[in-house]
């Protein structure tokens, strides 16, 4: 079993593998490190047979890239105006639905095109309200906001909209 | 003793009795004029601001008559608006729509640049220092280093014009000596005065919108203590006044060293309130839940400087 293991590895990195037991192999990994770290091993003996370059990548080297993302500071642009709430909803719409046909056409029975979208719309984040609030802040902190142009000062317009309810 | 050697003789005298009548000025006393020069002189120009990587150029003018002061500052881009500061308080009138934003700021000076009044105050946290002579506009100007005597704050330069002491040129940098934020004039010329524009007769032909009206209070009345403040700062404005849509009252408490202005924001929380680190630009702001209040803390300042804030701040209550 190992050695059958092995050899679907080794199709795998030379593009031999059917699309079917990749799909099995890549999920096998995602469970199993020790295998992960197996092919990064045959991926690196591969890439050293074809090139005459090796570089090592340390095994815990992708998992230290997506911890260091997650520490990373979050940084939040003001929003711009400059399109109506509608097209914005309407871009948006379209980029799901764009999305869903890619996936369905690239993922066959597993996956459910209508569950996948359902999803998505259930996870929408709104961002506008967090933006007002910040450019709230922003405004009473410093008069840097009178200063600057487009983008900083366009939610200002709104905060004076709201103040006159 | 010929007279060629005499008359070289006068000559070096001369030189040396004028020199030594015009004494070198320090990086205090550069500062100290231009806090001066900036409140008397009439003068005006043309003034870039390069913020978040935005340029915004505009026309400036100071008016000064009789100790009352008057700046304007008029956008050359959209959107076109014209924003006059007068005895604490910032017009700003809309030209394409025609309406006028009141906002009320009396902890700010200038949309220049702010030095503190008393330089005494910055001992203990900045040094200023004369780095050199640049032209600025054309200009011949002292340029002053303001250095930080720790990494809460960012270093500053200033670029002081020599005959008469106006500030051509701030620039904030960060740390590592990134410029973060910029003003520079393009030209600038001074009057023997300038008018005023009568910001009564603003609002009365423009629809007029106040906002942030209320009135400085008392720090005591604030639901937060900050107990933890890096060196040099201090409190200097603070109110509770309503914001957002909803019309929540929010405590808005103003620290400042001398040139970093940092803001601490309490409000009732909401569920659409992320915590931690945010940055817009070169504001750093970091937000936090305290029993079911939500903290944020905002400045130009770093963001290890806005979170030691933040995390410092305790309930009134809790503290006592």
């Amino acid at each position: 079993m190992p050695e059958d293991l092995n050899q679907k590895m080794s199709q795998f990195l030379d593009n031999e593998l059917d699309h079917a037991d990749a799909l099995l192999l890549l999920q096998k990994m995602q469970s199993q490190p020790e295998l992960q770290d197996k092919m990064n091993r045959y991926e690196a003996v591969s890439h050293a047979l074809k090139t005459d370059v090796f570089l090592a990548v340390r095994s815990d080297f992708s998992a230290k890239i997506h911890q260091h993302i997650r520490q990373e500071a979050f940084h939040l642009l003001p929003q711009r105006k400059s399109y109506k709430r509608t097209y914005k909803l309407m871009a948006l719409a379209a980029s799901v639905a764009i999305v869903t046909v890619i996936v369905d056409r690239s993922l066959e029975p597993p996956f459910n095109a209508a569950s996948t979208l359902q999803v998505a719309n259930t996870q929408l984040p709104e961002p506008y309200p967090l933006n007002k609030r910040i450019n709230d802040y922003l405004q009473a902190h410093n008069n840097s906001v009178y200063t600057n142009g487009e983008a900083d000062f366009q939610p200002l317009g709104r905060v004076t909209a709201y103040s006159d309810k | 003793m010929t007279v060629v050697n005499y008359f070289f003789l006068v000559l070096f005298a001369s030189i040396g009795l004028a020199s030594a009548g015009e004494p070198e000025l320090d990086a205090r006393q550069v500062v100290v004029k231009m806090n001066h020069a900036m409140e008397v002189l009439n003068y005006q120009g043309t003034v870039a601001f390069l913020r978040n990587g935005k340029l915004e150029p505009m026309k400036y003018v100071h008016a000064a008559e009789n100790g009352i002061e008057q700046e304007r500052l008029t956008s050359l881009n959209s959107p076109l608006r014209e924003i006059i500061r007068g005895a604490g308080q910032v017009s700003c009138l809309f030209k394409e729509t025609q309406q006028t934003l009141v906002d009320h700021r009396p902890f700010e000076r200038s949309f220049l640049v702010d030095v503190p009044k008393k330089l005494d105050d910055i001992d203990a946290t900045y040094q200023l220092e004369r780095v050199g002579e640049e032209n600025v506009a054309m200009l011949p100007s002292y340029v002053i280093a303001i250095r930080p005597k720790d990494n809460a704050r960012y270093p500053r330069k200033i670029w002081i014009e020599k005959q008469r002491f106006l500030p051509l040129k701030a620039v904030v940098y960060d740390n590592s000596g990134v410029p973060l934020e910029q003003m520079v004039f393009t030209e600038i010329e001074v009057k023997d005065a300038l008018p005023f524009v009568d910001v009564q007769r603003l609002d009365a032909d423009y629809p007029a919108r106040h906002i942030h009206q209320a009135q400085p209070q008392s720090s005591d009345q604030a639901a937060f203590v900050a107990s933890e403040l890096p060196k040099g700062f201090k409190e200097i404005f603070f109110t509770r006044k309503p914001m957002h849509d909803a019309g929540q009252p929010v405590d808005h408490l103003v620290l400042s060293d001398g040139f970093t202005l940092v803001s601490i924001y309490m409000e009732n929380k909401t569920a659409a309130m992320p915590s931690g680190l945010q940055s817009i630009g070169a504001v750093n702001s970091y937000s936090r839940t305290l029993d079911n209040y939500q903290l944020t803390v905002m400045g130009v300042a770093p963001a290890e400087t806005v979170k030691l804030i933040a995390e410092g701040i305790k309930l009134r209550d809790a503290r006592e």
